[in-house]
Protein backbone atom coordinates (compact mmCIF):
# COMPACT_ATOMS: atom_id res chain seq x y z
CA UNK A 1 0.00 0.00 0.00
CA UNK A 2 2.64 2.37 0.62
CA UNK A 3 4.52 4.08 -2.19
CA UNK A 4 7.39 6.01 -1.34
CA UNK A 5 8.76 8.68 -3.22
CA UNK A 6 12.24 10.10 -3.76
CA UNK A 7 11.81 14.24 -3.93
CA UNK A 8 13.67 15.38 -0.99
CA UNK A 9 11.09 18.36 0.77
CA UNK A 10 13.24 20.15 3.54
CA UNK A 11 10.40 21.39 5.15
CA UNK A 12 8.64 19.08 6.13
CA UNK A 13 8.59 18.01 9.53
CA UNK A 14 8.73 14.53 8.75
CA UNK A 15 11.05 14.47 6.11
CA UNK A 16 13.87 15.12 8.58
CA UNK A 17 13.32 11.62 10.14
CA UNK A 18 12.27 9.55 7.00
CA UNK A 19 15.60 8.52 6.04
CA UNK A 20 16.54 7.40 9.34
CA UNK A 21 12.68 6.34 9.59
CA UNK A 22 12.68 3.84 7.04
CA UNK A 23 16.85 1.95 7.80
CA UNK A 24 15.59 1.46 11.35
CA UNK A 25 11.78 1.32 11.01
CA UNK A 26 11.92 -2.94 10.09
CA UNK A 27 14.49 -3.54 13.34
CA UNK A 28 12.52 -1.44 15.46
CA UNK A 29 9.46 -3.04 14.49
CA UNK A 30 10.74 -6.41 15.17
CA UNK A 31 12.38 -5.35 18.17
CA UNK A 32 9.47 -4.14 20.15
CA UNK A 33 7.33 -7.81 18.39
CA UNK A 34 9.66 -9.27 20.41
CA UNK A 35 9.38 -7.39 23.39
CA UNK A 36 5.95 -7.83 23.95
CA UNK A 37 6.10 -11.20 23.38
CA UNK A 38 8.65 -11.82 26.29
CA UNK A 39 7.58 -13.01 29.89
CA UNK A 40 9.43 -10.47 31.75
CA UNK A 41 6.57 -7.94 30.11
CA UNK A 42 3.45 -10.40 30.31
CA UNK A 43 4.62 -10.18 34.28
CA UNK A 44 5.17 -6.44 33.56
CA UNK A 45 2.08 -5.31 32.17
CA UNK A 46 -0.20 -8.21 34.67
CA UNK A 47 1.21 -7.20 37.50
CA UNK A 48 0.98 -3.62 36.44
CA UNK A 49 -2.94 -3.67 35.53
CA UNK A 50 -3.71 -6.10 39.01
CA UNK A 51 -2.15 -3.93 41.07
CA UNK A 52 -3.98 -1.01 39.60
CA UNK A 53 -7.70 -2.87 39.79
CA UNK A 54 -6.52 -4.19 43.48
CA UNK A 55 -6.08 -0.66 44.59
CA UNK A 56 -9.09 0.84 43.29
CA UNK A 57 -11.38 -1.84 43.94
CA UNK A 58 -12.86 -0.66 47.29
CA UNK A 59 -13.20 3.40 46.19
CA UNK A 60 -15.23 1.59 43.22
CA UNK A 61 -17.37 -0.46 45.22
CA UNK A 62 -17.80 2.14 48.25
CA UNK A 63 -18.97 4.88 45.26
CA UNK A 64 -21.81 1.97 43.98
CA UNK A 65 -23.01 1.23 47.52
CA UNK A 66 -23.28 4.67 48.32
CA UNK A 67 -25.01 5.59 44.89
CA UNK A 68 -26.98 2.25 45.41
CA UNK A 69 -28.20 3.92 49.00
CA UNK A 70 -28.68 7.05 47.53
CA UNK A 71 -31.22 6.06 44.57
CA UNK A 72 -33.12 3.51 47.22
CA UNK A 73 -33.76 6.54 49.65
CA UNK A 74 -34.84 8.54 46.47
CA UNK A 75 -37.41 5.59 45.45
CA UNK A 76 -35.45 5.67 42.36
CA UNK A 77 -34.29 2.47 40.57
CA UNK A 78 -30.87 1.35 40.64
CA UNK A 79 -28.54 -0.38 38.43
CA UNK A 80 -29.53 -3.72 39.70
CA UNK A 81 -33.11 -2.90 38.62
CA UNK A 82 -32.43 -2.02 34.65
CA UNK A 83 -30.34 -5.44 34.65
CA UNK A 84 -33.48 -7.27 35.75
CA UNK A 85 -35.81 -5.35 33.62
CA UNK A 86 -33.08 -5.68 30.30
CA UNK A 87 -33.13 -9.48 31.09
CA UNK A 88 -37.21 -9.91 31.31
CA UNK A 89 -37.54 -7.95 28.25
CA UNK A 90 -35.10 -9.78 26.61
CA UNK A 91 -37.31 -12.92 27.63
CA UNK A 92 -40.21 -11.50 26.30
CA UNK A 93 -38.18 -10.80 22.97
CA UNK A 94 -37.21 -14.55 23.27
CA UNK A 95 -41.07 -15.94 23.98
CA UNK A 96 -42.28 -13.60 20.52
CA UNK A 97 -39.51 -14.70 18.38
CA UNK A 98 -40.48 -18.39 19.30
CA UNK A 99 -44.23 -17.57 18.83
CA UNK A 100 -43.24 -15.69 15.08
CA UNK A 101 -41.48 -19.17 14.22
CA UNK A 102 -44.51 -21.29 15.03
CA UNK A 103 -46.75 -19.01 13.38
CA UNK A 104 -44.06 -18.93 9.94
CA UNK A 105 -44.55 -22.42 10.26
CA UNK A 106 -47.86 -23.09 10.68
CA UNK A 107 -48.79 -20.63 7.73
CA UNK A 108 -46.10 -22.33 5.35
CA UNK A 109 -48.62 -24.91 4.16
CA UNK A 110 -51.46 -22.24 3.14
CA UNK A 111 -48.70 -19.99 1.49
CA UNK A 112 -47.35 -23.27 -0.76
CA UNK A 113 -51.49 -24.52 -1.14
CA UNK A 114 -52.12 -20.46 -2.54
CA UNK A 115 -49.11 -20.43 -4.92
CA UNK A 116 -50.25 -24.15 -6.65
CA UNK A 117 -53.75 -22.52 -6.81
CA UNK B 1 19.82 23.88 -14.05
CA UNK B 2 17.31 25.87 -11.61
CA UNK B 3 17.12 25.67 -7.70
CA UNK B 4 13.93 23.37 -7.96
CA UNK B 5 15.97 21.37 -9.88
CA UNK B 6 18.81 20.48 -7.84
CA UNK B 7 15.85 20.37 -5.12
CA UNK B 8 17.82 23.40 -3.43
CA UNK B 9 14.69 25.90 -1.57
CA UNK B 10 13.95 29.00 -3.36
CA UNK B 11 12.02 31.44 -1.69
CA UNK B 12 8.62 30.81 -3.62
CA UNK B 13 9.50 26.81 -3.48
CA UNK B 14 9.59 27.30 0.38
CA UNK B 15 6.23 29.08 0.54
CA UNK B 16 4.37 26.67 -2.10
CA UNK B 17 6.30 23.77 0.40
CA UNK B 18 4.56 25.78 3.12
CA UNK B 19 0.99 25.75 1.75
CA UNK B 20 1.43 21.79 0.79
CA UNK B 21 2.24 20.61 3.94
CA UNK B 22 -0.43 22.97 5.72
CA UNK B 23 -3.22 21.38 3.37
CA UNK B 24 -1.46 18.01 3.94
CA UNK B 25 -2.02 18.44 7.36
CA UNK B 26 -5.58 19.24 6.66
CA UNK B 27 -6.42 16.44 4.88
CA UNK B 28 -4.48 14.32 7.55
CA UNK B 29 -6.82 15.62 10.60
CA UNK B 30 -9.65 15.23 8.47
CA UNK B 31 -8.60 11.39 7.72
CA UNK B 32 -8.32 11.05 11.28
CA UNK B 33 -11.56 12.31 12.44
CA UNK B 34 -14.39 11.94 10.58
CA UNK B 35 -15.95 8.40 9.56
CA UNK B 36 -15.83 7.27 6.22
CA UNK B 37 -18.89 5.79 4.16
CA UNK B 38 -18.66 1.92 4.77
CA UNK B 39 -20.95 -0.73 4.69
CA UNK B 40 -23.02 0.94 2.28
CA UNK B 41 -24.23 -2.84 0.44
CA UNK B 42 -28.31 -2.45 0.90
CA UNK B 43 -29.93 -4.90 3.48
CA UNK B 44 -33.70 -5.38 5.44
CA UNK B 45 -33.57 -5.86 8.76
CA UNK B 46 -35.38 -9.47 9.24
CA UNK B 47 -35.05 -10.31 12.97
CA UNK B 48 -33.43 -8.71 16.30
CA UNK B 49 -33.01 -10.09 19.52
CA UNK B 50 -31.77 -7.94 22.68
CA UNK B 51 -28.78 -6.00 20.50
CA UNK B 52 -28.37 -8.02 17.93
CA UNK B 53 -29.93 -8.00 14.32
CA UNK B 54 -29.50 -10.21 11.75
CA UNK B 55 -29.92 -8.66 7.81
CA UNK B 56 -30.65 -9.81 4.49
CA UNK B 57 -28.70 -8.26 1.63
CA UNK B 58 -30.67 -7.61 -1.13
CA UNK B 59 -29.28 -9.97 -4.27
CA UNK B 60 -27.97 -8.44 -7.59
CA UNK B 61 -27.75 -11.84 -9.56
CA UNK B 62 -30.76 -12.45 -11.91
CA UNK B 63 -32.91 -15.19 -10.56
CA UNK B 64 -31.40 -18.07 -12.85
CA UNK B 65 -28.05 -17.15 -11.37
CA UNK B 66 -28.59 -17.47 -8.06
CA UNK B 67 -26.96 -19.87 -5.23
CA UNK B 68 -29.45 -22.39 -3.45
CA UNK B 69 -27.91 -22.39 -0.15
CA UNK B 70 -28.08 -19.42 2.18
CA UNK B 71 -25.10 -17.80 3.67
CA UNK B 72 -24.55 -16.55 6.87
CA UNK B 73 -21.52 -14.41 7.99
CA UNK B 74 -20.89 -14.21 11.77
CA UNK B 75 -18.57 -11.94 12.79
CA UNK B 76 -16.18 -10.85 16.38
CA UNK B 77 -18.04 -9.88 19.15
CA UNK B 78 -15.38 -7.04 19.63
CA UNK B 79 -15.12 -5.18 17.02
CA UNK B 80 -18.50 -3.93 13.80
CA UNK B 81 -18.59 -6.52 11.23
CA UNK B 82 -18.64 -3.83 8.67
CA UNK B 83 -15.24 -4.71 7.61
CA UNK B 84 -16.84 -7.40 5.72
CA UNK B 85 -18.69 -4.80 3.64
CA UNK B 86 -16.02 -2.39 3.65
CA UNK B 87 -16.42 0.20 0.65
CA UNK B 88 -18.32 0.00 -2.95
CA UNK B 89 -15.75 -1.04 -4.78
CA UNK B 90 -13.51 -3.41 -2.10
CA UNK B 91 -16.36 -5.12 -0.17
CA UNK B 92 -16.48 -9.04 0.34
CA UNK B 93 -19.98 -8.94 0.74
CA UNK B 94 -20.78 -7.06 -2.61
CA UNK B 95 -18.21 -9.81 -4.24
CA UNK B 96 -20.67 -12.83 -3.03
CA UNK B 97 -23.94 -10.58 -4.18
CA UNK B 98 -22.46 -10.82 -7.63
CA UNK B 99 -21.96 -14.29 -7.79
CA UNK B 100 -25.61 -14.96 -7.14
CA UNK B 101 -25.82 -15.80 -3.44
CA UNK B 102 -28.15 -15.22 -0.24
CA UNK B 103 -26.30 -13.54 1.89
CA UNK B 104 -27.42 -12.60 5.49
CA UNK B 105 -25.22 -10.79 8.53
CA UNK B 106 -25.55 -11.15 11.87
CA UNK B 107 -24.53 -7.83 13.61
CA UNK B 108 -24.13 -9.25 17.51
CA UNK B 109 -24.95 -4.73 18.54
CA UNK B 110 -23.15 -3.26 21.01
CA UNK B 111 -23.80 -4.68 24.84
CA UNK B 112 -24.98 -2.20 26.97
CA UNK B 113 -23.88 -2.86 31.03
CA UNK B 114 -27.01 -5.03 31.17
CA UNK B 115 -25.86 -7.53 28.61
CA UNK B 116 -22.28 -7.87 30.70
CA UNK B 117 -23.13 -11.63 31.90
CA UNK B 118 -23.49 -12.91 27.94
CA UNK B 119 -21.32 -15.60 27.52
CA UNK B 120 -20.60 -17.89 24.48
CA UNK B 121 -23.60 -20.34 25.51
CA UNK B 122 -25.69 -17.70 24.68
CA UNK B 123 -24.58 -16.98 21.34
CA UNK B 124 -24.08 -20.24 20.02
CA UNK B 125 -27.06 -21.65 21.91
CA UNK B 126 -29.66 -18.91 22.45
CA UNK B 127 -28.62 -16.41 19.27
CA UNK B 128 -27.46 -18.69 16.24
CA UNK B 129 -29.75 -21.64 16.60
CA UNK B 130 -33.29 -18.69 16.02
CA UNK B 131 -31.36 -16.93 13.53
CA UNK B 132 -30.78 -20.23 11.40
CA UNK B 133 -34.38 -21.05 12.43
CA UNK B 134 -35.19 -17.41 10.56
CA UNK B 135 -32.70 -18.01 7.82
CA UNK B 136 -34.47 -21.03 7.19
CA UNK B 137 -37.84 -19.91 7.58
CA UNK B 138 -37.34 -16.84 5.22
CA UNK B 139 -35.58 -19.03 2.53
CA UNK B 140 -37.31 -22.16 2.77
CA UNK B 141 -34.28 -23.78 2.36
CA UNK B 142 -32.99 -26.74 5.11
CA UNK B 143 -29.83 -26.13 4.46
CA UNK B 144 -27.46 -23.20 4.92
CA UNK B 145 -24.41 -22.17 5.18
CA UNK B 146 -22.19 -20.59 7.80
CA UNK B 147 -18.78 -17.75 7.93
CA UNK B 148 -17.65 -17.07 10.93
CA UNK B 149 -14.21 -15.10 11.15
CA UNK B 150 -12.29 -14.55 14.58
CA UNK B 151 -14.13 -14.80 17.81
CA UNK B 152 -17.13 -15.33 15.46
CA UNK B 153 -15.44 -18.08 14.12
CA UNK B 154 -15.33 -20.07 17.31
CA UNK B 155 -19.02 -19.40 17.98
CA UNK B 156 -19.75 -20.85 14.95
CA UNK B 157 -17.61 -23.76 15.26
CA UNK B 158 -19.45 -24.26 19.31
CA UNK B 159 -22.78 -24.02 17.68
CA UNK B 160 -21.91 -26.27 14.37
CA UNK B 161 -20.47 -28.97 16.76
CA UNK B 162 -23.80 -28.78 19.12
CA UNK B 163 -26.58 -28.55 16.74
CA UNK B 164 -25.03 -30.85 13.93
CA UNK B 165 -28.27 -31.22 12.86
CA UNK B 166 -29.42 -27.78 12.51
CA UNK B 167 -28.95 -27.98 8.48
CA UNK B 168 -25.85 -26.41 8.11
CA UNK B 169 -23.86 -27.71 5.19
CA UNK B 170 -20.99 -25.71 4.98
CA UNK B 171 -18.76 -23.95 7.03
CA UNK B 172 -15.84 -21.05 6.60
CA UNK B 173 -14.16 -20.61 9.38
CA UNK B 174 -11.37 -17.32 9.20
CA UNK B 175 -8.74 -16.80 11.34
CA UNK B 176 -10.49 -18.96 14.36
CA UNK B 177 -9.02 -19.13 17.56
CA UNK B 178 -9.61 -22.71 18.77
CA UNK B 179 -6.49 -24.27 19.76
CA UNK B 180 -4.31 -22.62 22.91
CA UNK B 181 -2.09 -25.54 23.68
CA UNK B 182 1.02 -23.23 22.54
CA UNK B 183 1.40 -21.10 24.94
CA UNK B 184 3.82 -19.36 23.59
CA UNK B 185 2.41 -18.49 19.56
CA UNK B 186 0.81 -15.03 20.03
CA UNK B 187 1.45 -12.27 22.78
CA UNK B 188 -2.37 -12.67 23.49
CA UNK B 189 -1.61 -16.35 24.73
CA UNK B 190 1.42 -15.16 26.95
CA UNK B 191 -0.09 -12.40 28.13
CA UNK B 192 -3.55 -14.09 29.46
CA UNK B 193 -1.00 -17.29 30.68
CA UNK B 194 0.76 -15.11 33.06
CA UNK B 195 -1.02 -15.65 36.49
CA UNK B 196 -0.54 -11.92 37.17
CA UNK B 197 -3.37 -11.36 34.76
CA UNK B 198 -6.50 -12.23 36.20
CA UNK B 199 -10.10 -11.63 33.91
CA UNK B 200 -12.30 -11.82 36.64
CA UNK B 201 -10.59 -8.62 39.05
CA UNK B 202 -11.35 -6.83 35.20
CA UNK B 203 -14.82 -7.92 34.82
CA UNK B 204 -15.65 -6.76 38.44
CA UNK B 205 -14.12 -3.57 38.05
CA UNK B 206 -15.88 -2.97 34.13
CA UNK B 207 -18.80 -5.15 33.62
CA UNK B 208 -17.85 -5.49 30.21
CA UNK B 209 -14.47 -4.96 28.90
CA UNK B 210 -14.52 -1.65 27.75
CA UNK B 211 -13.29 -1.16 23.58
CA UNK B 212 -10.72 0.48 24.07
CA UNK B 213 -9.11 -1.92 25.94
CA UNK B 214 -9.36 -4.68 24.01
CA UNK B 215 -8.24 -2.56 20.43
CA UNK B 216 -5.23 -1.47 22.73
CA UNK B 217 -4.42 -4.91 23.35
CA UNK B 218 -4.35 -5.66 19.91
CA UNK B 219 -3.19 -3.00 18.49
CA UNK B 220 0.04 -3.30 21.58
CA UNK B 221 0.89 -6.69 19.77
CA UNK B 222 2.26 -4.74 16.89
CA UNK B 223 3.29 -1.32 18.58
CA UNK B 224 5.53 0.12 15.73
CA UNK B 225 3.19 -0.74 13.05
CA UNK B 226 -0.15 0.36 14.84
CA UNK B 227 0.67 3.22 16.52
CA UNK B 228 3.11 4.74 14.66
CA UNK B 229 3.63 3.07 11.13
CA UNK B 230 0.15 3.52 9.93
CA UNK B 231 -0.19 7.33 10.33
CA UNK B 232 3.39 7.40 8.39
CA UNK B 233 1.97 5.65 5.81
CA UNK B 234 -0.55 8.00 5.47
CA UNK B 235 1.59 11.20 5.79
CA UNK B 236 3.89 9.14 2.68
CA UNK B 237 0.53 8.78 0.64
CA UNK B 238 -1.26 11.74 1.49
CA UNK B 239 -1.87 12.74 -2.24
CA UNK B 240 -2.17 9.68 -3.27
CA UNK B 241 -6.85 8.90 -3.55
CA UNK B 242 -6.67 5.53 -3.93
CA UNK B 243 -4.24 4.90 -0.82
CA UNK B 244 -6.11 8.08 1.44
CA UNK B 245 -9.98 6.17 0.41
CA UNK B 246 -8.69 2.68 1.37
CA UNK B 247 -6.81 4.17 4.83
CA UNK B 248 -10.12 5.94 5.74
CA UNK B 249 -12.68 3.30 5.36
CA UNK B 250 -10.40 0.83 7.16
CA UNK B 251 -9.97 4.04 10.26
CA UNK B 252 -13.06 4.21 10.17
CA UNK B 253 -13.67 0.25 11.37
CA UNK B 254 -10.65 0.45 13.37
CA UNK B 255 -12.08 3.36 15.75
CA UNK B 256 -15.50 1.84 16.11
CA UNK B 257 -14.40 -0.15 18.85
CA UNK B 258 -17.54 -2.05 20.91
CA UNK B 259 -17.44 -3.42 24.41
CA UNK B 260 -16.72 -7.02 25.24
CA UNK B 261 -19.66 -8.76 27.24
CA UNK B 262 -17.75 -9.45 30.85
CA UNK B 263 -18.91 -12.96 30.59
CA UNK B 264 -17.84 -13.64 27.56
CA UNK B 265 -14.48 -12.14 28.05
CA UNK B 266 -13.95 -14.21 31.45
CA UNK B 267 -14.64 -17.53 29.44
CA UNK B 268 -12.72 -16.65 26.71
CA UNK B 269 -9.62 -16.21 28.54
CA UNK B 270 -10.26 -18.52 31.63
CA UNK B 271 -11.52 -21.52 29.25
CA UNK B 272 -9.88 -21.33 26.49
CA UNK B 273 -7.02 -19.17 26.86
CA UNK B 274 -5.64 -20.32 30.55
CA UNK B 275 -7.24 -24.11 30.41
CA UNK B 276 -7.70 -25.01 26.24
CA UNK B 277 -10.97 -26.55 27.39
CA UNK B 278 -12.53 -26.68 23.93
CA UNK B 279 -9.02 -29.23 22.48
CA UNK B 280 -8.94 -31.00 25.95
CA UNK B 281 -12.72 -32.06 25.56
CA UNK B 282 -13.63 -30.23 28.53
CA UNK B 283 -15.67 -27.50 27.77
CA UNK B 284 -19.32 -27.50 28.08
CA UNK B 285 -22.33 -25.03 27.04
CA UNK B 286 -25.13 -25.07 29.14
CA UNK B 287 -24.37 -28.09 30.67
CA UNK B 288 -23.98 -29.82 27.08
CA UNK B 289 -20.15 -31.06 26.23
CA UNK B 290 -18.55 -29.70 23.29
CA UNK B 291 -17.44 -32.16 21.16
CA UNK B 292 -15.13 -31.28 18.00
CA UNK B 293 -15.65 -34.86 16.34
CA UNK B 294 -19.48 -33.95 16.48
CA UNK B 295 -19.07 -31.31 13.57
CA UNK B 296 -20.26 -32.86 10.76
CA UNK B 297 -20.58 -29.82 7.56
CA UNK B 298 -18.08 -29.17 4.92
CA UNK B 299 -14.95 -27.28 6.80
CA UNK B 300 -12.70 -24.34 5.26
CA UNK B 301 -10.23 -23.22 7.38
CA UNK B 302 -8.70 -19.63 6.38
CA UNK B 303 -5.20 -19.13 8.20
CA UNK B 304 -3.14 -15.78 7.83
CA UNK B 305 0.28 -16.61 8.10
CA UNK B 306 1.65 -13.53 9.62
CA UNK B 307 -1.45 -13.22 11.89
CA UNK B 308 -0.46 -11.94 15.52
CA UNK B 309 -4.15 -12.72 17.16
CA UNK B 310 -4.47 -15.79 15.70
CA UNK B 311 -1.64 -17.52 14.86
CA UNK B 312 -2.45 -20.52 12.37
CA UNK B 313 -1.35 -23.05 14.95
CA UNK B 314 -4.78 -21.74 16.90
CA UNK B 315 -6.70 -22.95 13.90
CA UNK B 316 -4.95 -25.99 12.27
CA UNK B 317 -5.25 -28.32 14.91
CA UNK B 318 -8.76 -28.03 15.78
CA UNK B 319 -9.69 -29.22 12.33
CA UNK B 320 -8.54 -32.29 12.48
CA UNK B 321 -10.20 -33.09 15.79
CA UNK B 322 -13.64 -32.06 13.58
CA UNK B 323 -15.92 -34.59 12.53
CA UNK B 324 -16.07 -33.55 8.94
CA UNK B 325 -15.11 -35.85 5.78
CA UNK B 326 -14.74 -32.82 3.68
CA UNK B 327 -12.07 -30.54 5.17
CA UNK B 328 -9.52 -27.98 3.84
CA UNK B 329 -6.48 -25.55 5.31
CA UNK B 330 -6.21 -22.72 2.84
CA UNK B 331 -3.18 -20.63 3.73
CA UNK B 332 -3.02 -17.43 3.00
CA UNK B 333 -0.31 -15.09 3.15
CA UNK B 334 -1.05 -11.83 5.25
CA UNK B 335 -2.51 -10.48 8.80
CA UNK B 336 -5.48 -11.05 10.78
CA UNK B 337 -7.61 -8.29 8.86
CA UNK B 338 -5.59 -8.46 6.00
CA UNK B 339 -6.53 -11.41 4.30
CA UNK B 340 -9.82 -10.49 4.10
CA UNK B 341 -10.16 -6.46 3.52
CA UNK B 342 -6.84 -6.22 2.39
CA UNK B 343 -5.96 -4.90 -1.07
CA UNK B 344 -4.61 -8.67 -2.35
CA UNK B 345 -8.32 -10.63 -0.98
CA UNK B 346 -10.16 -9.52 -3.95
CA UNK B 347 -7.48 -11.82 -5.54
CA UNK B 348 -6.68 -14.94 -3.20
CA UNK B 349 -9.41 -15.26 -0.23
CA UNK B 350 -12.18 -14.45 -1.55
CA UNK B 351 -12.32 -16.22 -5.42
CA UNK B 352 -11.55 -19.20 -2.72
CA UNK B 353 -13.69 -18.70 -0.51
CA UNK B 354 -16.53 -18.32 -3.27
CA UNK B 355 -15.78 -21.75 -5.43
CA UNK B 356 -15.40 -23.63 -2.44
CA UNK B 357 -18.93 -22.65 -1.83
CA UNK B 358 -19.58 -23.15 -5.13
CA UNK B 359 -18.59 -26.68 -5.59
CA UNK B 360 -20.51 -27.63 -2.09
CA UNK B 361 -24.01 -25.70 -3.32
CA UNK B 362 -26.09 -28.36 -3.33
Amino acid sequence: MSEKTDTFKPFDPTEMFKSMRDTNMDAWSKMMIQLVNTDAYSEATGTMLDTWLTSSGPFRKAVEKAMTQVLTNLSMPTRADFFSLAERLTNIEMRLDDLEAKLDQSLRPVGKAATKA
Amino acid sequence: MTATETGNPTMPNVYEELLKIAGNSQTFQRLMLTDAKIAQTPKKLIWTLNKAKLFRYEPVAPEDKRRRIPLLMVFAIMNRPHVLDLRPGHSFTEYMLKFGYDLYLLDWGTPGPEDSALKFDDYALEYLPRVTRKIKSVTGSDKFSMLGWCLGALISTLYASLRPNDGLKNLILLTAPLDFSDKTSSGFSRWTSNPAFDPDKIIDAFGNVPGEMVDYGAKALKPVENFIGTYLNLWDNINNPKVVESWHAMNTWVRDVIPMPGGAYRQLINEFYKQNRLMEGKLALRGEPVDLAKLTASVLTVTADVDHITPPCQSAGAVERMGSKDKEIFRVHGGHIGIMAGSGAEKTTWPHIERWLAARDT
